[in-house]
């Protein structure tokens, strides 16, 4: 009895000892990102400022900057995500089937390449073409999101598999194409499949042994919700703003980025739309769709949200990135912020302490859907742009893919000012029934998207925060797809969906440098250290959702809708096809 | 007005008592709600895939099936409803008459749903021979054929919106007594139409058949392209009455514990599950 009690002492003691540096190693994953010549967050730190200290690459010699090195992914359809650079070594997922590389920046050899097995029934359900955001570091481990659902902690060093866990069942439509985020020891793991009434959840799985730690659901009971006597808003609101059981198909998915707090100890992100696409089937408010949570990260209970489109009629999700920035909105009382630019068009500024409102403007000229937003905190819609089943609701901007949809904008500290690609769709919106006509299942909802006024279906702009205004606009012929990262010398990047890697003057947003890559761009560039050479890489590879409609939706009569380029078709401005591509000066 | 009050009025009760959760079934019984004349899906001699996926669950839970027999291609015009699949659903389940419908699309909004057992898709069908080059609704290839499609089913809507619509036969084997989903594959053999576009478990069973040997099925992917989700692939799940948890809980069991028995069932019936490798737009 007595050898058995000091025989698990010995196994805790020594369990402690295996675990202790570990988390030691992982909380210096907020200190690790801030060293600039590594990027190890998928958006650098957990800001999600995507703004990087390196100023070797400057506003006089932008345009000196050359192809340095580049490298197939293997894989065809949309890039969405960001290499990280954790020491000699850059990582990269390509798209579906998500292989991921070790490449070593001394000789560019390949260290270890891995491709999981996955459920292939992944690919039928994928909503918006196959894509990927990327891999998390941390503690020598590289996390793997694959499509399947499947969360796969690699040794950074080897590519062995560690563990592996599953956070989407995609025979219910579940999918995964978030980039992760550790904090603390936790893999944070988003989850798709919103348009097929899955019931949106994030999830932490421990880093060191792949367990679940918790699950917040985006709607249902408070214990599902990971809703408890610490949050500030409404309770059982995840039940009782919907009519029945209609909540368990709530949709309110988790697919876009996630960020960090360390002082307020709170995790950020956004849930997407309500399940069922016709608004007349779901009665209510419908939350937590549409909503900025923040939780506290070792337990996922909710301390604030924040829901931005209540009751979605257009498939606003409001999943895209949350950049937490100091903010003076009204002079001389400086905040601790968090700037969203929601698909809805509208940019909306909080105190990440509370989630009060700030400030939220259109940051696109042609949204219409809603006047503004009230003090309240909730849109006042023109009843002109409400959706309903049965009524072909037209002229509707933004269109169902947003002013903004994933590609994450920068923080530029240089100059204060967020730089944002943008979409600049507007929309015709038919919402129809989910009916079952005997022997054949039906639902469905048609839309119908087009370039809004002006002819230009996309830009990318600099915002003021403290005004709340555009500062400049570069318009794109297509959706700015693709992220910003924005840099200390003065230069910001970013890529277009016609395949033209950029650099700009984060100022003035005028052009220094432009290249023509293999393929279109909708990921995000990002930048790093070696030699003592800064270098910036992007993962070209057209696809996702933007494409698809463009490459489809350009064959369409548009003619009396403003749109100058109907008669054109992304295909002939680029081809699919993943590449790596790294400039340096 | 005082007569339309008391319709109103009778209406409300009528509501009230239908609200009132039904007694569960017979001790030992499953009570199946079904067509009597819908194959391959069923018919009175119990020979249609729901029927026998009825037998095996029926099994599983060692009760016997018994059936209230109603047509899901009802005409409109009834009493409390428009026809078809509403009037069935009010007629049998809603009424209490029987408890379980073996074959809905998983989170149809009327009923509650069982886990989805199976996944099947949409498809075109056309002659081999004549090797057009389709995999999505928007393969070139579609615009310069003859396509019948069934109204009011998702590739309606997909062709309306890619304004593929100019010579395209409509169907409506789903809202017509007594028509089989064959006609759609007799007027692909008779030329009438080159390309069908159909619910796969509608017509598998039927291509089963030599006459049809010369027939491709490729299953429509879903879409997002133009925007709004299109969905073509369905999960397959039993329904009952909102509110009756205890016997969602009973199927799903045996769908947990015997859905590859059930697979099987279907796949007798041509029923092709959903095959996962197929581009997604």
């Amino acid at each position: 009895m007595k050898v058995k009690r000091l025989w698990l002492w010995v196994v805790a003691i020594f369990g402690c000892a295996f675990v202790l540096p570990s988390i030691a190693r992982t909380d210096d994953l907020s200190s690790l990102s801030q060293d600039s010549n590594q990027w190890v967050l998928p958006s650098l730190n957990y800001a999600n400022t995507r703004y990087s200290k390196l100023d070797q690459i400057n506003t006089d010699n932008a345009k000196d900057l050359k192809v340095a090195w580049t490298m197939s992914t293997g894989a065809l359809r949309g890039h969405e995500g960001q290499p990280l650079v954790v020491g000699d070594t850059l990582y990269f997922q390509s798209a579906y089937p998500n292989h991921v590389f070790a490449v070593d920046l001394n000789d560019y050899h390949t260290k270890w390449q891995y491709t999981p097995r996955q459920d292939e029934f992944a690919v039928a359900v994928a909503c918006c073409d196959l894509v990927n955001r990327g891999v998390g570091y941390a503690s020598g481990k590289i996390i793997e999101d694959a499509l399947d659902g499947s969360i796969i902690a690699l040794d950074a060093a080897t590519g062995h598999v560690l563990w592996k866990a599953k956070n989407a069942d995609p025979k219910l439509g579940q999918t995964v194409t978030s980039a992760p985020l550790i904090v603390h020891n936790k893999v944070i793991v988003g989850i798709s499949g919103g348009e097929f009434g899955v019931r949106g959840s994030l999830t932490a799985y421990d880093l060191n042994t792949g367990k679940r730690v918790w699950r917040a659901y985006s709607m249902g009971p408070d214990s599902d919700v990971l809703i408890g006597p610490h949050f500030t808003g409404p309770h059982n609101a995840g039940i009782n703003t919907w009519r029945g059981d209609d909540w368990k198909l709530g949709g309110g998915t988790t697919w876009g980025w996630y960020s960090y707090d360390p002082n307020l100890n709170l995790l950020y992100y956004g849930t997407g739309n309500p399940g069922t696409w016709n608004p007349s089937q779901r009665p209510g408010d419908n939350k937590w769709s549409m909503t900025i949570f923040a939780r506290n990260p070792d337990t996922g209970q909710a301390v604030w949200a924040y829901q931005m489109t209540p009751h979605d009629a257009w498939d606003y999700d409001g999943v895209n990135e949350m950049i937490l920035a100091n903010l003076t909105v009204s002079p001389g009382d400086p905040t601790p912020g968090l700037v969203h630019f929601d698909r809805n068009g509208f940019a909306y500024e909080l105190d990440r302490r509370t989630g009060k409102l700030l400030l939220a403007k259109p940051y696109d000229p042609s949204v219409n859907w809603a006047t503004r937003i009230g003090s309240d905190g909730r849109p006042v819609v023109d009843p002109k742009y409400m959706t309903k089943a049965g009524v072909n609701v037209k002229n509707i901007c933004p269109a169902a893919m947003g002013n903004k949809d994933e590609q994450p904008a920068s923080y530029d500290e240089q100059t204060g000012m967020f730089i944002v690609p943008t979409n600049h769709n507007c929309m015709d919106y038919q919402a129809f029934a989910v009916k079952y006509k005997a022997g054949f299942p039906y639902v469905g909802a048609t839309l119908l998207m087009y370039a809004g006024p002006g002819g230009y279906r996309g830009a990318v702009i600099a915002w003021d925060p403290s005004k709340g205004e555009i500062v400049w606009s570069d318009h794109e012929r297509f959706p700015a797809w693709s992220g910003v990262l924005s840099t200390a010398g003065g230069v910001a990047f970013y890529g277009t969906m016609d395949g033209w890697f950029k650099a700009i003057d984060a100022k003035t947003g005028s052009l220094l440098y432009k290249f023509k890559v293999p393929s279109g761009i909708i990921g995000n560039p990002m930048t790093f250290m070696h030699d003592g050479k800064q270098y910036v890489a992007v993962l070209t590879g057209v696809g996702g959702w933007a494409a698809i409609g463009l490459a489809a939706g350009l064959n369409e009569p548009t003619a009396g809708l403003g749109a100058v380029n109907a008669a054109q078709d992304l295909k002939n401005y680029t081809n699919l096809g993943g590449t790596l591509m790294v400039f340096s000066l | 007005m005082i007569r339309k009050l008391g319709i109103l009025a009778a209406a409300a009760l009528a509501g009230a008592i239908l609200a009132i959760p039904q007694p569960s079934a017979a001790q030992g019984t499953l009570r199946v709600c079904a067509d009597p004349d819908y194959m391959p899906y069923s018919d009175r001699a119990r020979e249609g895939f729901e029927n026998k996926v009825a037998q095996a669950v029926a099994g599983y839970l060692g009760e016997k099936v018994s059936y209230t027999w109603f047509s899901m291609r009802n005409t409109p015009g009834g009493f409390h409803t428009s026809g078809g699949f509403d009037e069935f659903i009010h007629e049998t389940l809603r009424s209490g008459k029987c408890d379980v419908v073996v074959d809905v699309p998983y989170s149809n909004q009327d009923l509650l749903t069982t886990q989805p057992y199976y996944v099947s898709s949409y498809v075109f069908v056309f002659d081999k021979a004549r090797g057009y080059d389709i995999e999505s609704l928007d393969s070139p290839a579609l615009r310069d054929l003859k396509i019948g499609f069934e109204t009011e089913t998702p590739p309606e809507q997909g062709l309306i919106i890619r304004h593929i619509r100019l010579g395209n036969v409509p169907f409506d084997v789903g809202g017509t007594q007594g028509q089989s989903p064959a006609v759609m594959l007799d007027a692909l053999r008779n030329g009438q139409i080159q390309v069908a576009i159909t619910w796969e478990p509608a017509v598998g069973y039927f291509l089963r058949n030599s006459a049809y040997s010369r027939l491709a099925v490729v299953p429509l992917p879903n879409s997002r392209g133009r925007g709004a989700p299109e969905q073509y692939i369905f999960p397959m799940a039993m329904g009952v009455r909102p509110g009756d948890t205890a016997l969602q809980k009973r199927l799903n069991a045996v769908i947990t514990t015997h859905q590859a028995q059930l697979v099987s069932i279907l796949s007798e019936f041509g029923v092709k599950l959903y095959h996962p490798n197929i581009n997604p737009y």
